[in-house]
């Protein structure tokens, strides 16, 4: 079922190892993104957890679209999607193998920014980051899902890559509340089990995204 | 009789408004060739899109092996090899690279060595280690065709294969093309005037803005010697 997976996976991390365009634009935009938070809102005071749970959802919504194009881009180069929609790979599959990818570009920019997040708003490098864990792994599942759905179809569009935070926020917005709140509270030095309805949200549309996007790919990915 | 590989009826294609194809009738049975002549824009790309399954006709029905391309298996593609005029070659991946992640893609066991033979047979195996951005036209043209043939499909659909190749190039495709047909696959390709290959019974047509019709002008035939000549 997921026969083809592998090469893909393998083919899109080759080209990034060779490049590094993906790592260097992703990590550069998304600390740039925290940075300017961390100018606006200052680094200390009482809602110190709030506002750095803020600007790391704001910082990985953008890795999240950013991840998705990138992700996509090599296959439009060249006409190379043809080339895969025109092998013996089921579409779900390219999806599944798009998703992984837009996952580790997002999770690269997430820890490059989580790291940043510790030292401006003076983070406890421990517990509270170690409880953080499970609220990003949910976080990047639901957004590289939706965003690597919606990416197919900004791409096919002029300017496709300017409306797809338009399109992702909107729809993302549940998860999102769910996302910054659980990682509000745990950098608040909550335990987990205080944010256990907030994770389960996520989970809930992780799953949604993740089946929408299995479903509805190969009804986004061919042409007119 | 030999399978029917494609059979196509009154396929149409309009992009908004204007059509591009009209009224399109082609029927092709395993270890027959056609090649489909016509001049620049009357539609030659956009046909071999439709008859490989990549864009739906607006109008009229299509099948593959006795299967409409949209409700065809994903593994029936594995039947099909198509060239475009992209290379769709991935230009960051050497030619090495990217002949492995095809056959991978394809199953095919071995896929190193299946690649290297692929690149020996079109003459690519010194430039196996060089990026696909730095080949010459030709050389992305040679390496193309190896992909579009390196699963051996029972369906080859090539569009304009023999642009911007010299005359070792022309050899190799008519070679290529040959081999193909003796092991009973179908072809067809696209060009823009009449050409013959030598040993290839080839059924021509002149695609036109009112449809495909069977090429009449004998006398306006080339062989490659020709088609060299104007290249």
């Amino acid at each position: 079922m997921l026969e083809g997976f592998g090469p893909i996976l393998r083919k899109d991390l080759r080209l990034e190892v060779r490049t590094g365009e993906s790592t260097v634009v992703l990590v550069s935009i998304s600390v740039l993104i925290l940075v300017v938070m961390v100018l606006a809102f200052g680094p200390a005071g009482a809602r110190r957890a709030e506002v750095a749970a803020g600007a790391l959802w704001t910082a990985l919504i953008f890795a999240g679209t950013m991840g998705a194009t990138r992700a996509l881009l090599s296959e439009r180069e060249s006409g190379c999607l043809r080339g895969l929609l025109l092998s013996p790979v089921e579409p779900a599959t390219i999806y599944a193998a798009k998703l992984s990818v837009a996952m580790i570009f997002m999770a690269q920019a997430g820890i490059a920014v989580l790291v940043v997040l510790v030292l401006f708003f003076n983070l406890d490098f421990g517990g509270a980051l170690l409880r953080l864990l499970p609220v990003f792994l949910l976080g990047i599942v639901g957004l590289a899902a939706l965003c690597t759905l919606l990416a197919t179809v900004s791409g096919r569009v002029r300017a496709g890559a300017m409306l797809l935070p338009v399109m992702v926020v909107p729809l993302f917005a549940p998860a999102l509340i769910a996302g910054s709140k659980a990682s509000a509270a745990v950098l608040a030095g909550q335990p987990l089990g205080a944010v256990i309805t907030w994770l389960k949200l996520l989970g809930a549309f992780d799953v949604l995204f993740v089946t929408a996007g299995y479903l509805l790919f190969e009804h986004v990915i061919f042409e007119d | 009789m030999a399978e029917v590989v494609l059979q196509a009826q009154r396929i149409a294609k309009f992009f908004g408004e204007r059509p591009v194809l009209y009224g399109l009738d082609l029927t092709l049975r395993a270890g027959q060739a056609a090649v489909i002549v016509g001049r620049n824009g009357v539609g030659k790309s956009t046909l071999i899109k439709i008859l490989c399954g990549l864009s739906p006709p607006s109008a009229g029905r299509l099948w593959l092996f006795g299967q409409e391309p949209r409700s065809m298996a994903a593994q029936q593609f594995r039947r099909v090899g198509v060239l475009l005029h992209q290379s769709l070659l991935y230009p960051r991946l050497t030619c090495r690279e990217n002949m492995e992640f095809y056959s991978e893609l394809f199953a095919i066991p071995d896929a190193g060595a299946h690649a290297r033979r692929w690149l020996e047979r079109v003459g690519l195996q010194r430039a196996a280690d060089e990026l696909v951005s730095a080949l010459s036209r030709g050389m992305e043209q040679r390496l193309g065709i190896a992909r579009a043939m390196l699963a051996d499909p029972d369906l080859i659909l090539l569009d304009e294969p023999f642009a911007a190749m010299d005359a070792d190039g022309v050899a190799l495709v008519s070679s290529l093309v040959r081999e193909a047909l003796a092991r009973e696959a179908a072809v067809i390709f696209t060009a823009h005037a009449p050409l013959e290959i030598a040993g290839v019974d080839l059924r021509m047509f002149k695609l036109e803005s009112n449809g495909l019709t069977p090429f009449k002008d004998e006398g306006r035939r080339g062989s490659l010697r020709n088609l060299l000549r104007r290249n």
